[in-house]
């Protein structure tokens, strides 16, 4: 057992901190809210780690927790941890198209209920990034994914500005691209569950380091107010959620990439580990930052907004512990 | 990142593996997982301090130290390996742990040739030690103790008292913390003594659990002489051996408390099948969040073991303590919840598991107190791992 980063690793961290510094400021979430073209040029930068997608989920998880520090307002999540595998699973030749960067792509697969298993319902629900990418791969109930061309798709308004969700009407002309067992794509939604855990916890860790800043800098009653212990003790239990989340993750991660029996618990507890943290980040962080964060003008809720987005994208915390309890009891 | 040991542990693995099958007494078998168990009359049962001398003997107590020590030299791989291993099975190495797990690397850290010739028989259980920290007025202040040393030729004279002493009704020697000089600061006027608990002038008054055992003691001090030979590291110098003690006790028993969290989720399956409530969404989901915060605590324990194993000191313990002991309690009140109204029955004809629940949970409240309570491994996280000022 060993947790610690192998250089390749510290090198795609550092590389994508350093690039999103400097690409993807809190003002371009705010410009992306209005617009969601103002993304493009960062996408432009980041389309290059797509490769990431079908290789080691260490790895990939490395550079979603950087994307939810910053909570990047690209379709990374969609094209790299959700299109570009199950391309893969299917064995199709676009795929090369995607690693190289050059297209993009998202998963049509949840029906009403918005859970992401097979059903026979052609209007899909909260796809992300439907309007952003060349190609949507529609999933039936079958396994049979056929790709779409810009499909009639319907912004879906939620509380997260920084990701778009849409629905989709799929029972529109496409090309065909196989079929994808139902192993695969439970291989594909685990995989793509576990980036998106490390993402929250990226995003969480960014809500508690804005905390702990603030809370060194904010005088009341004479002294900073993270002297105070009824604030202190919320911030340990903040940072206790958070390493607790980000150690489950990387199991997870490992897990998955040595084929353990372990693996199927390891994501359930990553999810729900990674949504306990976020939420409470997200939550208590605003109640630290007092009257001020709870402005349009801070940046805290665009955290809190894509916090709570990701905690309700591929089932939530609770829904995460029932699956577990399934396996458990 | 990987997940396997290494080639290095297997051959450990099998070694240990081999050695637990022909020596671990019947005793050790059964899930104990409210430590001492009311059923127990003796605090440190003939049994345990068998078992204690034959891991000694074979190398197995304290796998990383030297056969001298009870050990095998073993890298922090292997303890790992055996820590779980021997969490996995529920087996103890002791029923007391402050002499292996405190006073042995306390005085191997600090002491001097002769008190180094104590640790083999701390270690082995030969010899029981308490530990004499915590005082009426002074319990998470521990720097404020009061309990007086005075130097007198080559003797000291100790009055003053103890509180919350576990094992003193049976300990041969004590770790005695004591202030030598009271016009210093409070953290720079403490020193430590290594006490016979036999000196005339000490007087053990046991105090009861709420469990109902007998574990441990006020113990008070009257004009007893202890030799100037018996000061552990420099005089006025304690507070640092208080600080080391306090990082042995937490450093390895985080895989112990994991252990028991997942042992305590398999009991509540298998309690919420006997009642009947294993279809009960609620029921089933606090399962799984337990499940979940042991599985992810222990996760973030192997990040700690990690830094710890590469050379650097991890935050991790306080982490660790604070979530598994909180952790702890909520699952044993779950388990008295599942039961409805026989929850409290502890009765061995109608109780479950002869109360295991309600008796556990009873227990479980001194882990979020002893070795620094809960609101105290908060404020080192806050301020230590934070870096947040300190109040007032
Ligand atoms: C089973 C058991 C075995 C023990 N064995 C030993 C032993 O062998 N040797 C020994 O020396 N001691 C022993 N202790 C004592 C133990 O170390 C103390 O109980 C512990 O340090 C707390 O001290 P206290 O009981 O005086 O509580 P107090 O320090 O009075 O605390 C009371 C409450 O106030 C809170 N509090 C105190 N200070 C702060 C603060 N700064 N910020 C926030 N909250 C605060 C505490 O968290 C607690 O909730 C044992 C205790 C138990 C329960």
């Amino acid at each position: 057992m060993n947790f610690s980063f192998s250089d390749d690793q510290l090198l795609v961290r550092d590389t994508a901190r350093q690039l999103l510094a400097d690409q993807c400021p809190p003002s371009l979430l705010r410009a992306h809210t209005d617009d969601i073209t103002a993304a493009r040029p960062l996408w432009e930068h980041l389309s290059d780690f797509v490769p990431l997608g079908i290789g080691p989920l260490v790895d990939l998880c490395v550079f979603m927790e950087e994307l939810g520090r910053v909570a990047a307002p690209v379709p990374f999540f969609a094209t790299a941890c959700l299109y570009a595998p199950v391309l893969e699973a299917v064995g199709e030749h676009d795929l090369d198209a995607v690693l190289d960067g050059h297209a993009s792509g998202t998963v049509a697969l949840a029906g009403a209920d918005g859970v992401w298993h097979p059903n026979a319902e052609t209007r899909k629900t909260f796809v992300p990034d439907a309007a952003s990418v060349d190609l949507v791969a529609a999933i039936a109930a079958d396994g049979a994914v056929t790709l779409l061309a810009s499909p009639p798709a319907q912004r879906i308004e939620t509380i997260d500005t920084t990701r778009c969700l849409y629905d989709v009407e799929t029972a529109v002309p496409g090309t065909s691209a196989g079929t994808i067992s139902r192993a695969a794509l439970d291989a594909v939604l685990a995989r793509a569950t576990v980036a998106l855990a490390a993402e929250m916890v990226g995003t969480a860790r960014r809500l508690l380091d804005m905390t702990i800043a603030y809370a060194k800098d904010r005088i009341q009653f004479d002294v900073p107010i993270g002297s105070f212990q009824a604030v202190q003790h919320k911030l340990a239990d903040m940072s206790l959620d958070v390493e607790r989340a980000w150690s489950a993750v990387y199991y997870a991660a490992m897990a998955i990439d040595a084929e353990d029996d372990d693996r199927d618990r390891a994501v359930h507890v990553a999810k729900a580990a990674a949504g306990e943290a976020a939420k409470r980040a997200a939550k208590d962080g605003i109640q630290i930052h007092g009257g001020v964060g709870f402005t349009m003008e801070h940046d805290l809720h665009l955290f809190l907004r894509r916090a709570f987005g990701a905690e309700a994208l591929l089932g939530t915390t609770g829904w995460h512990h029932d699956r577990l309890a399934d396996l458990l009891i | 990142m990987h997940l396997d040991w290494g080639p290095e542990v297997e051959s450990f693995r099998v070694e240990l593996i081999a050695f637990l099958d022909e020596y671990a007494p019947p005793q050790t078998r059964p899930r104990r997982d409210f430590a001492m168990s009311v059923h127990d009359a003796e605090i440190i049962p003939q049994w345990a301090r068998d078992w204690q001398a034959t891991l000694f003997d074979h190398g197995w107590m304290i796998p990383g130290y030297p056969p001298e020590l009870g050990g095998r030299n073993a890298s922090p791989v292997q303890t790992m390996v055996y820590l779980e291993e021997m969490s996995a099975r529920g087996i103890p190495r002791a029923l007391h742990f402050p002499g292996y797990a405190i006073v042995a690397p306390s005085l191997l850290d600090f002491g001097t040739e002769e008190q180094k010739a104590l640790v083999p028989a701390a270690i082995r259980g030969d010899a029981i030690w308490c530990i004499g920290m915590s005082e009426p007025n002074a319990g998470s202040d521990l720097a404020g103790l009061q309990t007086r040393a005075v130097l007198d030729g080559d003797r000291f004279i100790v009055n003053g008292q103890k509180v919350w002493t576990s094992y003193a009704t049976v300990a041969e020697k004590c770790c005695l913390y004591v202030r030598t000089d009271p016009t210093a600061p409070k953290h720079k006027g403490i020193s430590m003594l290594i006490v016979d608990m036999d000196t005339p002038g000490i007087d053990i008054r046991p105090l009861t659990h709420i469990n109902g055992n007998a574990d441990f003691a006020e113990v008070f001090f009257t004009d007893v002489e202890v030799p100037a030979a018996n000061l552990v590291g420099a005089l006025n110098d304690g507070w640092r051996i208080t600080q080391g003690s306090l990082a042995h006790e937490r450093a390895g028993l985080w895989v112990e408390g994991v252990a028991r969290l997942e042992q305590t989720i398999t009991g509540l399956v298998d309690l919420a099948h006997r009642r009947g409530v294993a279809n009960d969404p609620i029921v089933r989901r606090r399962i799984a969040e337990g499940y979940q915060r042991a599985a992810s605590l222990r996760a973030l324990g192997y990040k700690g073991f990690t830094s710890f194993a590469q050379g650097s000191s991890a935050p991790e313990h306080s982490y660790m303590k604070l979530a598994s002991s909180e952790q702890g309690k909520a699952l044993y009140e779950l388990g008295m919840e599942i039961q409805g109204a026989y929850g409290p029955v502890v009765d061995e004809e109608r109780g479950e598991e002869a109360g295991r629940w309600a008796l556990s949970f009873f227990v479980s409240f001194a882990n979020t107190i002893a070795g620094g309570t809960s609101e105290i491994q908060r404020n080192i996280i806050a301020q230590r791992v934070l870096g947040l000022p300190r109040s007032g």
